[in-house]
Parts: structure tokens; C-alpha cells; sequence
């Protein structure tokens, strides 16, 4: 299973997999901004020593080919293929970067991720999102160095400068090769976009830290007419004269550091950090006649583009998920039917019938029993049906002759061609009286609704859960009732509210699924 | 202090009148004259100066049906500065109006511009079966709005098939003009004899143009419901 970093965590690659061709994949979107991923090949010193092992969409590969860059695929935005004993010697440290091509800021991104895939496993990812980020335009996502053997370093460090402060923290002292580098690649930018060149601005731009205090700082300062510079000259936006000074050219801000580029506390200029405004002085909010410094029309206006990013999927096969909260079900003419939660239809297109299906006595049990109704719904015909609940987190779970029980709470959704069963699991303490749970077993797919992300624990000889927060576990593992039974919970008031637990006993390779929720 | 922690959470500055601060809080710029109608209560924070103008005349006379005993829903922001709003965690999704005409659910607005021209209606026969009535707001012209979903809304293209395109009420977040829009029962004679299957009545849209859903059942109010 893939194990999952945090930014600055380590490990060594043998750790994680036995192999050494690694597939690097990046995820990283954002609506309406392109990105440029690429690795660095950087020496001992950390320096970008070859422009050779500056591995992006212009160079393609390392001279001996043990870096590539493969391109999108496999749901990846970019990918890298590194064979690791093929890395000749002076490079020490691979860092995968991306960089923002055009305006824009990481804090737009989406959900995305580094991983490393070996032997078609994943093995390691580390995941981010824009909330991490703030006003940068690059970001250091992972590194790949030798330290005796060879490591993965999740590092998430973001530059507000972009490519070009990205460039000079790689290649320091040596600012004279640094345009060579770009100089094989014409444009950086992909045709049709505004081409900003690649040239670095004339200042030269000190790299702020991955994560500015939000306190009044020097250091983050210089960014801000950097960021908001560009944007006010954009065609559309009303041209003030930014920062109370004469107008000048986007790339002629003056060097940080230097007083005049720094907006005058005065200054009509929305967005700052708000420890920068001089707190509790009336009047330095902006004058009624300031125009802010904001577009009044987006890069692209118009709903559809606003909608894009939430356009329908289009999903292969029978389930598919739209998002992580919304599965549509593909149901063919006379193909097996899907059984569904009533209630759990938010749209459908095409001729679908709805009916009610009986399930017995479960879902009478499970609603007298738990105030929780389960009663389901069987939905055949032609067409496709959108299914969610609650905005709750949704897991299709395909099972291919094995079996798995889920707490009857948490079935969304499921195959009619899979066999299920009921099974109660009794015991004083547990609200309601019982926990019913439903086995599924055959080929087909149940989708599994959890509130927040769940967790997948193996079974161990000590492995426990609450009986409100327990979602699923594989069949083959046995549950019984732990409960704590101390004389003080009689004695005294106020006991800790987990008295009763389920615990579980299996042969490794079992499972439990946990969610961060308890109803 | 230690601000490394939460220094990721600074606000970014301003690019357009209307961002996303993380995926459910919204940001607006706010300049002298171009004033915003925002959901009453929908406010978590300001800077700058921002006045509030509950109940105001523009909406009394555009959304007389929308007002209940307890005031109209939106209020009017003026002033300057930048106004954050937000509804319960939900998620919040700007859309910038180009002479476009959208037509939202009226519990899944959360802000607008006070320029565009818009109207409150009922939806046709279907107010008298949703318990609590289903008021959309349309609104037409250049600005920005921005809406609320319950989870990442999806946007279905109704135009791709023959068939049309029915949706769960509670679950509607907003649809585009140039729809066709009825009410559907799904009742059948089993219903009436057994139970139901949940799913009592859909609204069935037609013609060229897209809905947005909500993965979620949940239409409460949820900044009415506080008051």
C-alpha cells in the first residue's frame, strides 16, 4: 500500500520498494492555468552544475536516459521515469518542480500529489493542495538525493518568484549559465499564451521563505507589487497608478529591499496580509475615489468557463466517480439492476425506473433499531443515475468473489448481482442495541459512503473500534464485543464515554475501515 | 508567537471582485458603487469599511414573495474593503455572469452584484409538494455571482440526450435559461399500495443547456433557519 507523506518527511527508497525504475507521476491543476513540471538533476552543491539534467517538455531526457519525462498519463499531469543506478555520479538530488506558467498563484490549485510508482504499485505520495500555499508561483514538490543510498523527500516549498527564482536557487553563484539553459528552448510558454519570456527579471529577486509569516515582514513585502503589478495592467483592469507612484513596466519593479517598492501605507492596495495595514488608523482604508486594484472580469468570463472545473466526468464502465462525493451509475436495457439507499438519487438522465425494494426484515430492524432507516431502492431501464448522500465521502468498492461486511449504516449503493446477508451484531452498550452490518460476497461493486476520510487498518492481535465509526471490514476477520468494566465508571461520575469497543481478530491481510466520524 | 503554523492561511491578495478563500469561504472586493447583495448573515469577516443594509427597498419591491416575517434573505453590502463570506462549510463556487442568465436555488446563493438585474420566482408546481416552497433566483446581465453547494457540485450537460434529464429537488444547486422545466411524479400504483422509493418527484429539464447539482440531499437553510 502506498504510504503517505507530509511535507518534510523522508524515506529511503529501499524502503518503500525493492526496485530502482521508478515512475515519478505529478498531479497538480488548477481551472484555467497550465503548469511546467520538471526535474532537476543537481549536483553535490545542489547546484544545476549540467543543463543537460534539467529534465522539461523541451528536453525530454538526460543524455544517458535515466531521466524522462513521459508526459501526462495514467490520471498523472506529468510524469518521470528514473532508473536510479543508471544516475551517473555528480548528480546527488533530483527535484521535481512545478511552476506556473502565466499569471497565477499556487493557492489556486487543486488537490494533487508527488508519488513514486514502482513495479506498478504505488508506493509513495505526498499530497497538497492550494491551501498550503499562498502567492507562489513554483513550488519544490519532491526531491529524489542520494544520502549513502538513494531517498524520496517530500518537500512542498514554494517560490513567489516563479521559474526564474526557482532557476537561481539551483543555480546560485553561476547566474551566467542560467540563461543558457532556456536559451536551446525558444519559448517557454505554449503557443497562443502571452509568451512572458523566460528571460529572469532584471532584479534580481531574493527567494522569500516557502511560507511567509502572516506578521509585517520584509521579506514579503517585495511580493506583493510583483503579484498585483501584472494583474492591474491586464487588459480589462481599470489602470490605476499602483502604489501612488508613475506607471511602470511589470518587469521594472524596482529590488525588494529598496523603500519605493514597497506600497506606501496609503495606498489603496486590497489583498495585503493583514498584518501589514497599520491596525486601528482610520483613514488609511482607501479613499472613496481609489479605484481597487481588481479585475472586474476574470481570465475567462462567462459561466461556462466558472463551470468548467465542475463539468460531468466522462466516466467509463458502470460506476463511476464524478467526484469523491457523487457516483453515476451506467445502467443498460435489461442489464442487472442497482440497488440504491432511498432518497440517494440527485439526478438522472434517460428512461430509469424507480421501485421500491423490500429488504425484509433489515430495514425495519435497522430503523426501529437504530433511527436510521434502510430501505432501498431498485433502479433499472436505460440511462445513467447520479447518486450521493449528505456530501458524504463515497468508496466503489469492486469485489471479485471475495467478500466484505459493511455497517448497514454506511451502504450507499450496491450491484443486485452481489449476494448479501444480514448479520446483527449484539451486545450491551451498543446504541440501539445491535449493529447490523451486511455481507456482500460475488462479483460486483458496493459503494461505501464514509464521513471524512476514512482510515484503513490491517487486523491485529490488538485492533479496536468504535461501534459508531466503524464502516467495513473484510469478512474474514472476527468481531467481538470488548468492553471496559471498572469499578470507578459505577463509583464516580463521568467516565470516558468509550466503554464498549469491537474488536478484531484475523489472519494478516485482514482489514478494517474506520471513518473520522461517529453518528 | 509561532505564526508558521497558520501563515498558509494569510489571505492571498486580490486579483478579481470575487475569489475563493480555500474551497468554502468567499472573498469579495468591495469599492464605493458597486455595491453586493450577500445572504443575511452570511458575513465571517470584513476589512475595511462595509456597511450592512438589512431588508433593503431594491429587494423589497424584486422579491416581495421571498420575504418572510422574518426580513428579506439578502442584505445590501456597500463601502470598501474586503467583505469574506460563508455558509456552513459548504462549498462555494464563483461564476462570472458574461450577458449570461442563470437561474439559482434561492438557498444556494450566497452573494451577488447589486447591478444585475434579478427576480425571485416559484417553481412551478413543485412548491406544493417539497414541504417548504422552492424559491429560484434568476438573474441576468455582466457580474459576478457566487453560489453554495453541500460537497463539489457536478455539472450535467442536459443537450446529449433524447431523454430528459430529471433532478432531485433538495438537490439543485442552479440551471442555465433555455431549459425546459416540469415537474415529474414518479409515483406509480405500487407506490400507493406499498411504500415509497424516496424519490416522490424530480424536476425534469429539456432543451439545450446544463444543471448544477449538489452531491447532497440537504436544502436547509441553514442561515435562515439562525436567523
Amino acid at each position: 500500500m502506498a504510504r503517505e507523506f507530509q511535507r518534510g518527511h523522508k524515506a529511503k527508497i529501499s524502503d518503500l520498494t525493492a526496485g530502482t525504475d521508478l515512475y515519478v507521476g505529478v498531479l497538480i491543476t488548477a481551472p484555467g492555468l497550465t503548469f511546467d513540471i520538471s526535474c532537476f538533476g543537481l549536483d553535490a552543491d545542489e547546484r544545476l552544475s549540467d543543463d543537460q539534467y534539467f529534465i522539461f517538455f523541451n528536453q525530454p531526457q538526460s543524455p544517458e536516459g535515466s531521466i524522462q519525462q513521459l508526459g501526462e498519463q495514467a490520471g498523472d499531469t506529468q510524469s518521470f521515469r528514473v532508473t536510479l543506478d543508471r544516475i551517473p555520479a555528480q548528480i546527488h538530488r533530483l527535484s521535481f518542480t512545478a511552476t506556473i506558467d502565466g499569471n497565477g498563484q499556487m493557492s489556486q490549485i487543486g488537490p494533487g500529489y508527488i508519488r513514486l510508482v514502482a513495479g506498478g504499485e504505488e508506493v509513495a505520495r505526498y499530497p497538497f493542495n492550494g491551501s498550503e500555499f499562498t502567492t507562489e508561483r513554483a513550488v519544490m514538490l519532491g526531491d529524489i538525493y542520494r544520502k549513502d543510498v538513494w531517498r524520496f523527500a517530500a518537500v512542498g516549498q514554494g517560490f513567489d518568484g516563479g521559474l526564474d527564482a526557482l532557476l537561481k536557487n539551483f543555480g546560485g553563484e553561476v547566474a551566467e549559465e542560467q540563461p543558457a539553459a532556456p536559451a536551446q528552448t525558444p519559448s517557454f510558454a505554449p503557443p497562443g499564451g502571452p509568451a512572458p519570456g523566460f528571460a529572469p527579471p532584471p532584479a534580481p529577486a531574493p527567494v522569500p521563505p516557502p511560507a511567509p509569516a502572516p506578521a509585517f515582514g520584509a521579506p514579503q513585502a517585495p511580493t506583493i507589487p510583483q503579484q498585483v503589478a501584472p494583474v492591474a495592467t491586464s487588459p480589462g483592469a481599470p489602470v490605476a497608478p499602483p502604489f501612488g507612484q508613475p506607471v511602470q513596466p511589470p518587469g521594472a519593479v524596482s529590488p525588494p529591499g529598496v523603500p519605493e517598492a514597497v506600497a506606501p501605507p496609503g495606498a489603496p492596495l486590497f489583498g495585503q496580509v493583514p498584518g501589514q495595514q497599520p491596525p486601528g488608523v482610520p483613514g488609511q482604508f482607501p479613499s472613496p475615489g481609489g479605484s481597487p486594484q481588481v479585475a472586474q472580469v476574470p481570465a475567462q468570463p462567462g459561466v461556462q468557463a466558472a463551470l468548467q472545473p465542475h463539468r460531468e466526468t466522462p466516466v467509463t464502465g458502470r460506476w463511476g466517480l464524478q467526484n469523491h462525493r457523487l457516483v453515476r451509475a451506467q445502467l443498460q436495457a435489461g442489464g442487472p439492476a442497482v440497488l440504491a439507499r432511498q432518497g440517494s438519487m440527485v439526478l438522472y438522465q434517460g428512461k430509469v425506473d424507480f421501485s421500491r425494494k423490500s429488504t425484509g426484515i433489515l430495514g425495519r430492524a435497522v430503523g426501529n433499531a437504530t433511527g436510521q432507516e434502510l430501505e432501498l431502492m431498485r433502479c433499472t431501464g436505460k440511462g445513467q443515475v447520479f447518486l450521493a448522500e449528505d456530501a458524504s465521502h463515497l468508496h466503489p468498492i469492486e469485489l471479485q468473489g471475495d467478500a466484505i461486511c459493511v455497517s448497514a449504516e454506511n451502504v450507499l449503493a450496491f450491484d443486485e448481482s452481489l449476494q448479501f446477508e444480514v448479520r446483527r451484531i449484539e451486545g450491551h452498550g451498543i446504541p440501539g442495541g445491535a449493529l447490523f452490518t451486511m455481507q456482500f460476497s460475488g462479483t460486483g461493486t458496493v459503494v461505501v459512503k464514509t464521513h471524512g476520510t476514512p482510515v484503513v487498518l490491517p487486523v491485529t492481535p490488538t485492533t479496536y473500534a468504535d461501534s459508531n465509526a466503524i464502516v467495513a471490514w473484510s469478512a474474514a476477520s472476527q468481531v467481538m464485543l470488548s468492553s471496559q468494566v471498572r469499578l470507578r465508571r459505577t463509583a464516580y461520575p463521568g467516565h470516558s464515554g468509550e466503554t464498549v469497543n469491537l474488536q478484531f481478530r484475523g489472519a494478516p491481510g485482514n482489514f478494517i475501515v474506520v471513518q473520522p466520524y461517529e453518528v | 508567537m509561532d505564526q508558521q503554523m497558520i501563515a498558509g492561511y494569510a489571505p492571498s491578495p486580490m486579483a478579481v471582485r470575487m475569489e475563493n478563500h480555500g474551497s468554502t469561504m468567499l472573498k469579495v472586493a468591495m469599492a464605493s458603487g458597486q455595491d453586493l447583495f450577500a445572504r443575511t448573515g452570511s458575513m465571517v469577516a470584513y476589512e475595511g469599511y462595509i456597511q450592512y443594509e438589512p431588508n433593503p427597498p431594491a429587494v423589497r419591491q424584486a422579491a416581495a414573495e421571498w420575504i418572510t416575517g422574518e426580513g428579506a434573505p439578502v442584505m445590501k453590502c456597500s463601502g470598501d474593503g474586503i467583505l469574506y463570506l460563508a455558509d456552513y462549510g459548504a462549498d462555494v463556487v464563483v461564476v462570472h455572469l458574461n450577458n449570461d442568465y442563470l437561474s439559482v436555488n434561492g438557498t444556494n446563493i450566497l452573494a451577488f452584484d447589486a447591478h444585475l438585474q434579478w427576480g425571485v420566482e416559484k417553481v412551478k408546481g413543485v412548491a406544493k409538494f417539497a414541504g417548504q416552497g422552492l424559491f429560484n433566483v434568476t438573474i441576468s446581465g455582466t457580474g459576478w455571482i457566487a453560489l453554495t453547494s453541500r460537497g463539489n457540485p457536478v455539472v450535467v450537460d442536459c443537450g446529449t440526450g433524447e431523454d430528459a434529464t430529471c433532478v432531485d429537488p433538495d438537490a439543485l444547486v442552479a440551471w442555465t435559461t433555455g431549459l425546459k422545466m416540469k415537474a415529474k411524479r414518479s409515483f406509480k400504483a405500487s407506490a400507493l399500495v406499498g411504500r415509497g422509493t424516496g424519490e416522490a418527484f424530480q424536476i425534469a429539464f429539456s432543451g439545450q443547456g446544463f444543471v448544477v447539482v449538489q452531491p447532497s440531499e440537504d436544502s436547509t437553510d441553514r442561515l435562515r433557519i439562525r436567523g
